[in-house]
Formats: C-alpha cells, structure tokens, sequence
C-alpha cells in the first residue's frame, strides 16, 4: 500500500494532527513501508474466522450514584477553567 | 544499607523495618539514577513500606502522571489506580514514577520526551521498553518490584534486556482501571521483580475484580505462590518451532541450554507449531494503533495537559496541542490507526487483521491441548545500542516478535533471565500458558530459576 503526500494530509485531518510539508512526506514514506510489510496478512488463509471480537460477554455494574471526581482537582489540571465551574474554550459557533 | 534492596522480599522484610526498607530505596535512586534516568519522578516524602516504584502511565494521586509525554503537562491524578490502591492498602509505598516510551509506544524507551533510560549492564545501550524504567529501577536494585504495562511485550521486553523477571498476566487479570489506555483489547499492567517468588506475591496483592473495570475478570484469585517449589517432573511444554527456527549464534545456543536445563528438571519438551504466530507484529501493529487512534482523542488540549499557545481556534486548539504535544512515533502510531479505520480501507487492513487474530488464537488453542506450556527465547536478540534503530520504526516493531502473540491471545506470559550474552548482556526465557494459568506459570519459572539462579548476578553499577 502506497501512502502519498494528499493521503498523509487527509488521514492527519481525521487524526487532529499537524504536520508541515517536510512531516508529511516523512510520515507518508514511513507509513508506506509499514503497510508494505502489513500486507503480508493478506496471504493467510482466514476462512471460518470472524473478523469481529471474540471477547467474552462484559458485566456491568450497579448504576448507583457514587461520588465523583473532586472539582477541585479537576480545575487544577484544565488549561483554562471558569470560576463557576466550566472548562473554557475559545469561541465554536460562528468559526 | 542498599545492600537490604539485594535480599528477595521475604528475606528483606524480617531483615529491617518498612522505613529503613523505603530510605535504602530513596538512597540506591540518588546514587543510581543520575546515570540510567530510570525514574521521572521520585517520591522523597514516600511513607514506610516494601517500596515499589510505578510506571509513568498508571495514575498515581500526590505525584504526576506524565506518560513520558509533553501533552499531559502538569498533569496530576485526582484518583490511584486500582492496581496501585491495592499497592497501598496492603503495605507497599510508592517511591516514584518511572520512565517509558511515550505512551507505552516503543521498545527501547528512547521515545520518551524526557529522554532515555539506561541498561544497567552497559549504559550504551537501550533497557528495551515500554516499561524500561521499571526494568531499569529493579535490575539495578533502586526497588525490590515495579509496575509496567504491557500492550505487544513492553513488561517481558525490557526485563528481558535488564535480567529480571517480567509477568503479563492473562487479560483481565489485573483492573486497567487508571492505566492509561493504548490498545484497550490488549493492554495489561504487569509486574517486574528480580525473583518468582516476589512476582507471585504481588500479583496476588493487585489480581482481581474492580467494578471500575468492567473487562477485568471474576475467576477466582490464586494462591500464586503455593506451588513454586513443586518442580516440573512430567510436564509438558512445547517449542514453538516457527519462533525457534530463526535463532541463531549465542542466542540459540542459550535456548538450547535453558532447555537442556528444564529437561534436566524432568520435564517432557517437544516441538510444536504455531503457524500463525510469524503475522502477530502485523496484528498488532494494527488492533493496537487503530485502539490507540481512538483512546488518544482525549488528549485535545480542553480538559487536561497541554494547550497550545499559538491556538486561537477550537480546530487551532486540537491541532497544534496535538501537533506540539505529541512525538514523533505517537504520531505515526495515531496515524496508522486512524488509516486502518477510514472508510476504504477498515475490511482490508482492520477487518483482516482481527480475522487472522482469531485464527491465531485457534492456533494457540491447539498447541495448548497438547502441552501445558510454550516456549520462545523472550527477545531475538540482547539490548542493543542506543541510537541503533531509531531511524527504523519497523526494525524497533520487531523486538516483540516473540511477545506480542501472547498479547493479542490473551494469555499469560513470563519472561525469566536465562544467562549472558558474550558474558555481560542478559538474555531471557519466555513461558507462555493458557488464560488464568499464572500460578503454573510461577511453578515453572520458578523451577528453572532455581536450577540456574541468574538472578543473584548484579549488573556493574549496584557492585
């Protein structure tokens, strides 16, 4: 599989990554030359095997209230946090 | 007073309190740690009790959590893992955070944002990795265990190249609840010791159900250790042969003792296949970076770590925190998930390789029917020099050739050190079982440690 500069761009524009010119040609070579070696997978003869999870069933737990993350902690880490309680971000609607 | 971190735990405890026992740690990391950087965080005002030491991506509250990583900034937990909860409650003090490839993304710990761990046996070269610095922290006797975690080997890998003992329990085994989520469907904390016996003991104090992790499992709690002096005379461990073929030189030579060792023992070792198991590092580098893709969306520069400074837009705000946050192989990493799940290509690249994970499961499950164990050398090769695969990211993906199909199996594995290349690298014994296993998994490392006793070597900075 052969990754090129346009498809390194548009799977970067999925990921919420950025990359100059130089990054991106750089990434497209590496991802190349990884999948080319992937790409052995296909010689495996997969009949009768199911390509989704075999994970058995997962429990759940009781949906009961129980205390929560102390806001306080949670401010300190966020990089800009309101004094009534928000996390605040730079203006969505109108972009 | 460092020479109390060279006792195995059952001896060091009766030997001296819990507060000398946690200030001859503090004081082996001031003395040893400046030249192998194993520690990225150390806990001077750590209480009294058997200290271990925790890899930087298991959540810890007191100190930071940094996934060796610039986009968590500052970041500190506001919980414990339940792994390290469990830690505390029964005697155990946390004396620091140790280092890692960033994101567990890595097998030499050189993709670190703080820079590399060191191999104590020739600081030259890489301790492996993920969990290098907990490699590191046990092999040069800073701490007596440590927490790592596993996602294609980075708990066996790096014990491995730093001579010590490496456990990656069955998934499920051990709650991920506050481990730092790769690959969902195949990480697993792990466990670093110099012997077994230590081993054994701490996964009983950290194994067991958390209703905060809804994949960890019910089975019930072993007694780990119960069996580790009842030999092996008569068991049945099978050597993969698709793995074994390939060796060569002094680390074949060194298989070919460790099993002379084990038929010595009493055991029954035959060859076996497993066909599958030459595709595991093509699964894995897909499950694991297509999980990834998705499990790093968090890191958005909103709720915790790094914003960028430049941002002025929301798409500004993920893209450059994003784009400065992270290096250079968690990037190719997110990238190649996030092709293996685009429309186009999911069937012919994620579909494919959960497909031929299946089989490769089918494939263990057959070898198992008719052994009770299998065998590989741990890694292809001992540590190599710092620098020497940087360049090559799928040179760097084939150290855990022969790990990561436990990994994506589900199975437990242990890596057990099996004497030294040209007479000063260590090199490494790999048992694998079937799923919950792990108190037979003990029964035989123990065995073959007690025959060869290569954990007593100390590596040149603890001498």
């Amino acid at each position: 599989m052969k990754i090129d500069r346009d498809e390194a761009k548009r799977i970067a524009g999925l990921a919420h990554l950025e990359f100059d010119d130089a990054g991106l040609d750089r990434m497209a070579g590496e991802m190349t030359k990884i999948l080319s070696y992937i790409d052995q997978l296909r010689e495996v003869d997969v009949a009768g095997f199911d390509s989704g999870s075999s994970a058995e069933a997962t429990p759940l737990r009781d949906d009961v209230p129980r205390p929560s993350v102390d806001r306080a902690a949670v401010a300190s880490n966020a990089p800009a946090f309101s004094a009534d309680g928000h996390f605040i971000v730079p203006k969505v609607i109108g972009e | 007073m460092s020479e109390l971190l060279n006792l195995p735990w059952h001896e060091a405890k009766t030997a001296a309190t819990a507060r000398e026992l946690v200030d001859a740690s503090l004081c082996a990391i001031d003395e040893r740690n400046p030249a192998l950087n194993a520690f990225l965080h150390v806990a001077r005002d750590a209480a009294g009790g058997m200290p271990v030491a925790v890899k930087d991506n298991i959540v810890t509250t007191g100190m930071p959590t940094t996934c060796a990583s610039r986009i968590l900034g500052s970041f500190v937990s506001p919980f414990d893992a339940t792994a390290v909860a469990r830690l505390r409650q029964s005697g155990c003090s946390i004396v620091g955070k140790t280092n890692l490839d960033e994101f567990a993304m890595g097998s030499s710990t050189e993709h670190s944002a703080f820079g590399t761990a060191r191999n104590p046996w020739d600081p030259t070269r890489v301790p492996g990795g993920s969990s290098g610095g907990s490699a590191v922290a046990v092999a040069a006797r800073m701490v007596p265990a440590a927490l790592g975690s596993e996602t294609g080997g980075s708990v066996r890998q790096p014990a491995a190249l730093c001579g010590v003992v490496g456990l990656k329990p069955t998934y499920g085994r051990i709650s991920r609840n506050g481990l730092v989520a790769f690959g969902s469907s195949v990480d697993q904390i792990g466990i670093l010791t110099k012997t077994v016996r230590e081993c054994a003991e701490l996964l009983g104090v950290i194994a067991g159900p958390d209703p905060l992790d809804s994949t960890s499992s019910f089975a019930p709690v072993d007694d780990y250790a119960a069996d580790l002096d009842a030999g092996i005379r008569g068991l049945r461990f099978g050597v993969v042969r698709e793995a074994v073929s390939q060796l060569e030189g002094e680390v074949r030579a060194n298989f070919d003792d460790a099993l002379a060792v084990l038929r010595g023992a009493g055991a029954v070792i035959e060859e076996v296949s497993v066909p599958t198991i030459g595709y595991a590092i093509a699964v894995y580098y897909i499950v694991a970076n297509a999980e990834a893709s998705a499990n790093l969306s968090r890191f958005d520069g909103i709720r915790y770590g790094h914003r960028s400074a430049r941002a002025k837009t929301i798409r500004e705000v993920y893209f450059e925190s994003r784009g400065e946050g992270f290096g250079d192989e968690v990037k190719r990493r997110i990238m190649l998930g996030t092709f293996a799940l685009s429309s186009g290509y999911y069937d012919a690249y994620y579909g494919r390789a959960q497909a031929v994970r299946a089989r490769l499961r089918a494939d263990f499950d057959a070898a198992f029917a008719r052994f009770d164990y299998l065998l590989t050398p741990t890694t292809p090769e001992a540590a190599f020099a710092i620098g020497a695969k940087t360049d090559d990211p799928l040179a760097m993906y084939l150290s855990d050739i022969f790990t990561a199909p436990a990994n994506l199996v589900g199975i437990p594995a242990i890596a057990v050190p099996s004497g030294f290349w040209r007479g000063k690298l260590p090199l490494s014994l790999q048992i694998m079982g079937p799923r919950f296993s792990e108190r037979a998994l003990f029964r035989a490392a123990s065995a073959f440690e007690r025959e060869t006793g290569y954990w007593r070597e100390l590596p040149p900075v603890c001498t």
